[in-house]
């Protein structure tokens, strides 16, 4: 059932539709919210919750935008607000980032060349660096980065100009390569520590 | 051709990251090894984000049994669920073969009790592994082990059975289903542990077994207490 045949049907309530937009998007939905929250039992709910409010309100879609960008933006926003439960408060998608010194560009600290991240760049460490990421940066780095949305998409799905997914983007990297350089570093003195400890054991 | 600083390439940076690199940009970065460095930092950072991409599994099926049982409360469809879809198929596990089986469950402090039972019984009899120890003790010391937990299972599942009947009747089929299914693992799995008492992988089967009817009998009591 092509997914145009299936929107038109899950919009009269057809069971098996509803059932077919679930299995062509439900990988795409499922692992954004996999890496934006960072947890599988929280990211099925989530998973689940973007599709209840998708079925909910599947009526009203009149393909103003591509089906599966309306999807990720009920799914961002589902993610956005237990996010924001977590901490506490309602934030816009500025809040939601990290105010920038005053240029708003990335930190001067480059880092030379004696903390290049060469060779040290594997799944298991920018996912925690990723994990650390502030929602709003988060949001537009998986849609951009790991899902390969562009930004002109991206700016439909969280409602934020095309300038400013590219902004968030930057700053996005640019936070995962600090993030990625303290973990390093905090890796070089834990060895340090555990080489000072190892020789003053011997002496 | 001009040449810039690096204070200057950082206003460079972000374009440079979407494909614009105008020459004197480019000329300072074969010349600048910090601004090369980072650079090739970001190049490092999209390339391995991109390939998490390839990896992207299917939510597991439970998700969707789940969906639409909600689905179907609300009276967004209205079919009834067959027979063979209220159990969920074999999906990608999360923690093992076993929890690919059923909707997603809550992990509810109820369940600590049961777990708390179940973790004694895993370290009383994985502890003292000791490879000569005949088969006969094992598949005693099993059954010392396991009969008071599934004589405990046994008295919750009657306790949820009372609190399920008050809940919608197509979540309570769905759930008496799941429950069916793992009352049929749990006798392969003693029928396996019986055959080889030895045999780790099948103790671990059999506990497994054991935590997720505790885990399903919570929600079945969860369920029920919703609804009253």
């Amino acid at each position: 059932m092509p997914e145009a045949e299936a929107i038109r049907l899950a919009q009269q309530g057809d069971a098996a539709a509803f059932e077919r937009l679930y299995r062509l998007h439900n990988r795409r939905v499922y692992s954004l919210c996999l890496r934006m929250v960072g947890n599988t039992a929280e990211a099925e709910d989530l998973t689940q919750e973007a599709f209840l409010q998708l079925f909910r309100k599947i009526a009203t879609f009149r393909g103003e935008s591509a089906f599966s960008t309306w999807l990720h933006r009920l799914a961002v926003n589902v993610v956005l607000m237990k996010l924001r439960k977590k901490s506490g408060n309602e934030s816009s998608l500025e809040e939601l980032t990290e105010p920038d010194e005053d240029s708003g560009g990335p930190r001067r600290d480059f880092g030379g060349p004696d903390l290049r991240l060469s060779g040290s760049i594997d799944r298991v460490n920018l996912q925690r660096a990723v994990e650390q990421l502030p929602p709003g940066y988060k949001s537009v780095f998986v849609l951009h980065d790991v899902q390969g949305y562009e930004h002109n998409e991206i700016a439909e799905i969280m409602a934020c100009s095309i300038g400013n997914s590219k902004s968030q983007l930057h700053k996005a990297r640019m936070r995962l390569r600090e993030l990625l350089h303290e973990a390093l570093r905090a890796q070089a003195r834990e060895d340090r520590k555990a080489a000072s400890a190892e020789t003053g054991g011997k002496d | 051709m001009a040449t810039i600083t690096c204070r200057e390439f950082l206003s460079y940076l972000e374009p440079w990251m979407e494909g614009e690199r105008p020459p004197h940009a480019q000329a300072h970065v074969r010349t600048c090894a910090n601004c090369s460095a980072v650079v090739k930092d970001l190049e490092m950072i999209h390339a391995e984000a991109r390939s998490w991409s390839a990896s992207e599994q299917d939510a597991p099926e439970r998700v969707w049994t789940s969906l639409r049982a909600q689905l179907e409360q609300e009276g967004l469809i209205s079919e009834a669920i067959p027979a063979s879809e209220g159990r969920a198929q074999a999906a990608p596990p999360r923690t093992g073969w076993f929890t690919g089986l059923f909707p997603r469950l809550p992990r509810p402090v109820l369940a600590g009790g049961y777990l708390a039972a179940l973790v004694a019984v895993a370290f009383a009899l994985s502890g003292p592994v000791n490879k000569r120890v005949n088969e006969a003790r094992w598949l005693k010391g099993t059954q010392i082990s396991t009969s008071p937990l599934s004589a405990q299972l046994n008295f919750a599942e009657r306790n949820s059975n009372s609190y399920v009947s008050r809940s919608n009747p197509v979540v309570a089929a769905s759930l008496h289903q799941n429950l069916a299914i793992v009352d049929n693992y749990i006798a392969l799995c003693e029928k396996s542990v019986s055959e080889e008492p030895q045999n780790e992988v099948a103790r671990d089967y059999l506990y497994e077994a054991y935590q997720q009817k505790a885990d399903l009998l919570t929600q079945m009591t969860e369920r029920g207490e919703n609804v009253q």
